[in-house]
């Protein structure tokens, strides 16, 4: 499983960030991004990783 | 047209169980409601959704709100100048910014809780969630406490100016003039930072540029007199949905006591589900026909009903039941789209502090004896008191 997330769509609610730490950081302006962009999702993380997609009030991160 | 009563008993009976009142509203699949006569209400998830996003159809470039003539930034500029000021705005409210002020709301938190804790009792509205954000927003805007009073007195006069007077002239009149003070402070204020630059947000938007060239005095006052009104009574109305909630869910308030963190996904589910900010305005740019084939005319003005689509399962099962363990609900508490809450990182900041210190010091309490929660009637969906006891 891997993580996208669309700088388009992104409008800083911070939701990804706030439920998945171990894989997203936010910048300067509160958005969200990939910390390791090609990485994929460790096993153990796949269910927050999927929570965090469900809150994304944007849908601005998927999985790929 | 969905009827249910007079328009103030509407207003109560949405304030006091939003889950029920937006399921009528939305099972009645109309844009026509009794409580906004000549409004247009969006109140299902995928209109509300769109809506938000869609600003060039639903513009927020209106004029003013608040008795302001003159558009607030950046809340009634649309995209692209929008871009501009967010872009200037977003970084003095990111997370690593807000998480520098905690320390802070912590301090102003634990001190407002000293003040009463002795006596077994307080209402939580005036002692906690109507001092606590008006105390953030002077740390943020290097002011003195000393101004706490006169602020309140201005932000009562500013959103709620029918309750000071008897007559909707006067009201209008009440409103205008107390902008004029704000407006008056803010420009003082701005004056003297150009002198004496200190570490605040005055200072920052004095030293800001956009497009190579300073703010102006216009655009300073503007943007603050927004903080004004968008900071205080969204962050008080907050704290009396979660400890309004709390009162009658001992389980909530057992898992707050003994597990640290939780209070995270708590503020986040309750966010959602009671929606302090039930609504947000917008205005209609052109004439179309919604998804239910009632047409809207330019110029239209629109109620995006976020309270509504955070509560519709259609569109995300479980939206319509509460469970305060769970933070992963799509929801558009702080709004969405290019307009999204400017001050999110700071109005979470400041409710987790205060329903963690509170628990931390205060874990069981219960609403007073005699004592019934009664809700407003406002779109800001709060309490004007909330009286709680505990054991001494």
């Amino acid at each position: 499983m891997k993580l996208r997330i669309d700088a388009e769509l992104c409008e800083g609610h911070g939701r990804c960030w706030d439920l998945l730490p171990e894989l997203v950081d936010a910048d300067d302006h509160g958005h969200g991004f990939l910390i390791d962009p090609d990485a994929s999702v460790p096993p153990e993380l796949e269910r927050k990783a999927l929570e965090a997609v469900r809150a994304c009030p944007e849908r601005a991160i998927t999985v790929e | 047209m969905y009827a249910g009563g007079d328009k103030s008993a509407l207003a109560y009976e949405r304030s006091a169980c939003p889950m029920d009142y937006f399921a009528k509203l939305r099972a009645a699949n109309t844009t026509k409601t009794e409580e906004f006569p000549g409004l247009v209400v969006l109140s299902n998830r995928s209109d509300v959704e769109g809506a938000l996003r869609d600003w060039e159809t639903f513009t927020s470039a209106f004029g003013g709100i608040n008795g302001q003539d003159e558009p607030l930034i950046p809340l009634n500029v649309d995209p692209p100048e929008h871009v501009k000021y967010r872009r200037l705005l977003d970084p003095y409210f990111a997370p690593k910014k807000m998480a520098s002020l905690q320390p802070a709301v912590d301090k102003h938190t634990n001190d407002l809780i000293d003040q009463f804790i002795d006596k077994g009792a307080c209402d939580f509205s005036e002692d906690i969630a109507v001092p606590l954000p008006c105390s953030t927003f002077l740390s943020l805007f290097g002011l003195p406490l000393s101004e706490f009073d006169q602020f309140i007195k201005w932000k009562d006069y500013l959103l709620r100016a029918e309750a000071f007077t008897s007559s909707s002239e006067e009201a209008d009149a009440l409103r205008r003039q107390t902008a004029v003070d704000v407006c008056t402070l803010m420009a003082t204020e701005a004056y003297a930072r150009r002198a004496a630059p200190k570490d605040d947000l005055i200072t920052y938007l004095v030293e800001s540029e956009i497009d190579g060239r300073k703010l102006t005095d216009s655009e300073i006052v503007r943007t603050c007199m927004l903080f004004f009104t968008a900071g205080l009574d969204t962050v008080t109305v907050s704290l009396e949905c979660i400890f309004a909630y709390l009162i009658a869910q001992p389980e909530a308030r057992k898992m707050l006591a003994e597990e640290p963190g939780s209070e995270i996904n708590l503020v986040e589910e309750l966010l959602r589900s009671e929606t302090p900010v039930q609504m947000v305005s917008r205005e209609a740019t052109h004439d179309l026909v919604l998804s239910n084939g009632e047409s809207v005319k330019a110029g239209d003005k629109v109620m995006i009903a976020i309270a509504s689509a955070n509560l519709d399962p259609n569109g995300l099962e479980g939206a319509d039941t509460i469970d305060v363990r769970r933070g992963d609900m799509r929801n558009f508490a702080f709004g969405g789209g290019p307009h999204r809450c400017l001050g999110s990182n700071l109005a979470r900041m400041e409710l987790r502090t205060v329903v963690r210190r509170w628990h931390d010091r205060i874990p069981e309490y219960s609403l007073a004896p005699g004592e019934k929660v009664i809700w407003n009637s406002s779109v800001l969906r709060g309490v004007d008191h909330l009286p709680l006891v505990w054991a001494k």
